[in-house]
């Protein structure tokens, strides 16, 4: 029975904190239009940082890493969300300012391999491929939890973290700055043609979304109390695509609902399944293709996801409602044909290309 | 001075690999204007299915199997550009989808060959060859059958683009597809072949990896993208001659410098050089001007 | 120096001045040397045979395009191959010659995302000084949706701008440029591929914005349009200013007409 809660409870976990990771690359991707693929270096990095903060210094055991400062809980994790934070700030100042989406998208990725390479080769920093282990699971010695209690426990943490960072997100994309962001989304050369100066916008939306990666590689690290490169590798960006893609991106009651059905349906649920006799995971294997054809069939049926984005319609005042409908006006009759551009504009406008 | 010349010559044989997979990158992102993240996989795809018919089935000759391997990956290639990717491209006009299409096409392909093969390492079944000395260089049979391939494959091509009225219509196309659409070329043709000659290279440069490696895993071909990324952006993005270049460089400069730091960071040198290029010439270090 | 100053507060003289500009793509000179004032307070036309270079006139003065050579200063500022968002910033807007909508937005958003400096675009302030994004929010939604009115586009203000038709998103485009008070309006083509009716409603805007102190640059090439609004008119050919001055006296302009009033003249309106 016991068993049976501590997965369930596994699950939730997985839930909460995928819904936080969903949150912020959905900042940058779905508001923003920032193709991060390397969204889930910054998550490794937060995971990594936290788990060698909230360590013991390092000299005398087994592994190896920088930090070791006996740091508490909170502070762990937001030390994480802190470097992820930092490294966004180098990532944008070399990538925002230049590049168009495609090559953003080639330097991302090539970004997470060789962070990867570093990671696992310079084995200094966070014991390279055995990674970090035996983490101190927050406050588990202050209320003498088992650790099938802390599972319980930290799942409820990290509830409420989440539901702490959706209503900050919330806040941030119903205002006119996550307005802004949309603009940008949709064109930059109109949003810099009003004013805006597109670049800061993007780095300010890096910097929100790669802290909630790092917030979310923390949690994982404190639930799970070790860390290692097989748990990021590049794929794993894809992962988090999938989950906002499916939910619906620009939503985020949409993220939830794709946290739930990618990653704890489609990717931990599986992992509990037994192998196949004679083929050592296979079902991992048959799992990642299956994210795969869902995302594309998603994509392709229902692009806008299951919980699509809202038209943020705005409540005007009653009473000016009235007095604008006494001379109400009506949409203007347009004769679509002729409103099509003709050949000599069209060509005029590739010039404008150029 | 004859490690760095051992170092040149192993620089060599990455580049003749490099170029080979960077020219297929490129004449693809050409013609359709955007890049392929599975590419890395088509390569691996390819080596395995080189591997299956002279180490599985029919125990062809490793060469042999290589141009089996790599007919199969341009069919391959074409048909997931028919059912698959241009129906993305053509259905949303922001690049975003088709990005995306391709990086989970990339998730689909790897997982695929390890639920076929495995995790494990797997080598060509050839005969060691033993390492010569050649000028300054220490090289073996293969490498040096490896360098041949890359350098008629690199003249083909150059021709095909100068002589042929496919290469014509080919670089119009990546000139200004609206504008080579409307003087009459058949770009729904042209895309259909540039995609068959992208999986080709794939196929070939997946087998020589191996060959040069001597093993094949179903992930070199993910790691290996970078580098040809990097030397595609050094080149400048969309350009031929400027994939080939820039294989060149990354080749002989990630070899050079494993021979003076350690060989674990070679991929991390071509990172560097990669971010340098951006900084100061994002166009590309060999870039003209107008083609951005 | 603030970037969200407008221009039109500084002294006289003309709102802008476009010395000797130059752009080349890969060794074709699109821009070769045009040198031209726009007035203070008027509406000034750009026209020219197709190729002149006008859209990429357009492109070098708000910022998007890089120039070669030449001087651009807006009232006394150079601007020359400042970063677009800050030429905005100074008052310079523009539209596109096909429409660009932000097509995700509703057609409210799109007017709201337009003026220059919201408090409401700093994180500090979202969470620190919800007051003062209210009260901002409240006055630029209430401008807003007079524009709207004033455009014909009130009763589609909670659509999708990608739901519009053509001329609708031309009116979305001209009337977002207006939310973000310009001092120096550019039109690409405002009229280009619209219906002879929407073409009236437009051209009474644009007038409309003169009365309200806003100078307008446009590009045209219905030669109706510009004898009915245009104060002046600047002839662009094969990159450079061949003629300035009101179209009356341009038509007297043996070279003007023989470059492109002709063309014009022979081919009907619609080139």
């Amino acid at each position: 029975m016991a068993q049976f809660w501590f997965y369930v409870f596994t699950l939730v976990f997985f839930l909460f904190d995928y819904f936080i990771l969903a949150m912020g690359l959905n900042i940058q991707f779905g508001e923003t239009g920032i193709l991060n693929f390397a969204y889930i270096g910054f998550v490794a990095l937060g995971a990594y940082v936290t788990g060698a903060v909230s360590l013991p210094s390092s000299v005398g055991t087994a592994q190896q890493y920088i930090f070791g400062f006996n740091m508490p809980f909170p502070f762990s994790l937001l030390a994480g969300g802190v470097a992820a934070m930092l490294m966004a700030v180098v990532v944008a100042f070399i990538t925002l300012r230049r590049l168009r989406t495609d090559y953003l998208a080639m330097v991302l990725i090539s970004l997470s391999l060789v962070l990867y390479d570093v990671i696992n080769n310079y084995v200094r920093l966070f014991n390279g491929a055995d990674g970090l282990y035996n983490v101190p699971q927050p406050m588990a010695g202050l209320f003498h939890l088992t650790s099938n209690a802390f599972v319980i426990f930290f799942a409820c943490v990290t509830g409420v973290v989440a539901l702490i960072m959706w209503f900050v997100m919330s806040r941030v994309t119903r205002s006119p700055l996550g307005r802004t962001f949309r603009a940008i989304r949709d064109d930059p050369d109109v949003a810099s043609a009003l004013g805006k100066g597109v670049f800061r916008y993007q780095l300010t939306s890096m910097l929100i979304g790669s802290f909630y990666a790092g917030i979310g590689g923390g949690l994982i690290i404190q639930f799970g109390g070790s860390f290692n490169p097989s748990a990021w590798l590049p794929g794993e960006t894809f992962v988090v695509f999938a989950v906002i893609i499916v939910g619906g991106v620009g939503n985020n009651v949409g993220l939830l609902v794709g946290a739930l059905l990618v990653e704890t349906l489609l990717i931990h649920l599986p992992a509990f399944l037994p192998d196949i006799p004679g083929h050592p995971g296979l079902i991992e294997y048959i799992d990642a293709m299956v994210i795969g054809v869902a995302l594309m069939v998603m994509l392709w049926v229902r692009p806008q996801g299951l919980v699509p984005e809202r038209v943020r319609r705005f409540q005007v005042p009653t009473d000016e409602l009235i007095h604008r409908d006494g001379h109400s006006v009506e949409a203007p009759v347009i004769d679509t044909m002729s409103a099509t551009p003709t050949p000599s504009a069209m060509a005029a406008h590739e010039g404008e290309d150029a | 001075m004859s490690q760095f010349w051992l170092a040149f010559g192993f620089g060599l044989v990455t580049a003749s690999v490099l170029a080979i997979a960077a020219v297929g990158l490129s004449l693809q992102f050409g013609i359709t204007n955007y890049i392929n993240f599975a590419y890395g996989d088509f390569m691996a795809l390819g080596a395995y299915l080189a591997y299956f018919f002279n180490a599985e089935a029919l125990h062809l000759n490793v060469w042999v199997s290589m141009i089996i391997g790599a007919v199969l990956m341009g069919a391959a290639a074409v048909l997931l550009n028919r059912f698959l990717l241009s129906p993305f491209a053509r259905r949303f006009s922001k690049s975003f989808y088709v990005l995306i299409v391709t990086f989970g096409l990339s998730l689909i392909m790897l997982n695929l060959v390890y639920s076929i093969w495995g995790p494990n390492n797997r080598t060509y079944n050839m005969k060691l060859e033993i390492y010569k000395k050649i000028g300054p260089f220490l090289l073996n049979k293969d490498q040096i059958i490896v360098m041949i391939i890359s350098v008629v494959l690199m003249l083909a091509i150059h021709l095909m683009l100068k002589t042929t009225r496919l290469g014509k219509s080919m670089r119009a196309m990546s000139d200004n597809t609206t504008l080579a659409m409307t003087s009459g070329i058949d770009t729904k043709m042209i895309t259909t072949i540039t995609w068959f000659l992208s999986g080709s290279l794939a196929g070939i440069a997946g087998t020589v990896l191996g060959i040069s490696e001597s093993q094949i895993t179903p992930a070199s071909g993910e790691l290996f993208l970078f580098v040809i990324f990097a030397a595609v952006i050094v080149g400048g993005v969309g350009s031929i001659y400027g994939a080939m270049a820039g294989a060149v460089l990354i080749g002989l400069s990630t070899e050079i410098s494993a021979a003076y730091i350690n060989p674990a960071y070679k991929l991390d040198v071509a990172f560097v050089i990669l971010i340098l290029t951006l900084l100061f010439r994002p166009n590309g270090v060999f870039a003209r001007p107008g083609k951005a | 120096m603030r970037y969200d100053d407008n221009v039109s507060a500084a002294a006289d003289g003309p709102i802008l001045r476009c010395e000797a500009i130059t752009k080349a793509f890969g060794g074709v000179n699109a821009v070769n040397g045009a040198t031209f004032e726009v007035p203070r307070n008027k509406i000034t036309a750009l026209i020219g045979p197709n190729g002149a270079g006008k859209t990429t006139v357009v492109n070098l003065l708000s910022g998007a395009l890089k120039i070669d050579t030449g001087k651009v200063h807006l009232g006394n500022i150079d601007i020359t191959n400042m970063e677009r968002y800050k030429i905005a910033r100074l008052g310079l807007m523009r539209t596109f010659q096909l429409s660009r909508e932000l097509s995700g937005l509703t057609v409210l958003e799109n007017l709201l995302v337009a003026p220059k400096v919201q408090a409401g675009e700093s994180l500090f302030n979202i969470f620190f000084r919800p007051r003062l994004l209210q009260r901002e929010e409240k006055q630029n939604l209430e401008r807003a949706l007079e524009i709207l009115q004033t455009y014909g586009l009130y009763a589609l203000r909670d659509n999708r701008a990608s739901d519009l038709s053509g001329g609708q998103k031309k009116l979305l485009e001209i009337s977002r440029g207006v939310m973000a008070s310009p001092s120096l309006f550019l039109l690409d083509e405002p009229m280009a591929g619209v219906n002879p009716a929407l073409i009236e409603k437009i051209g009474g805007y644009i007038l409309d914005m003169k009365a309200q102190g806003v100078t307008v640059l446009m590009i045209e090439h219905n030669l109706n349009v510009v004898e009915r609004i245009c104060d002046n008119v600047i002839v662009l050919a094969e990159g450079r200013t061949l003629a300035t001055g009101k179209l009356s006296e341009l038509r007297e302009n043996k070279e003007v007409v023989t470059a492109y009033l002709g063309e014009i003249i022979n081919a009907g309106p619609s080139h």
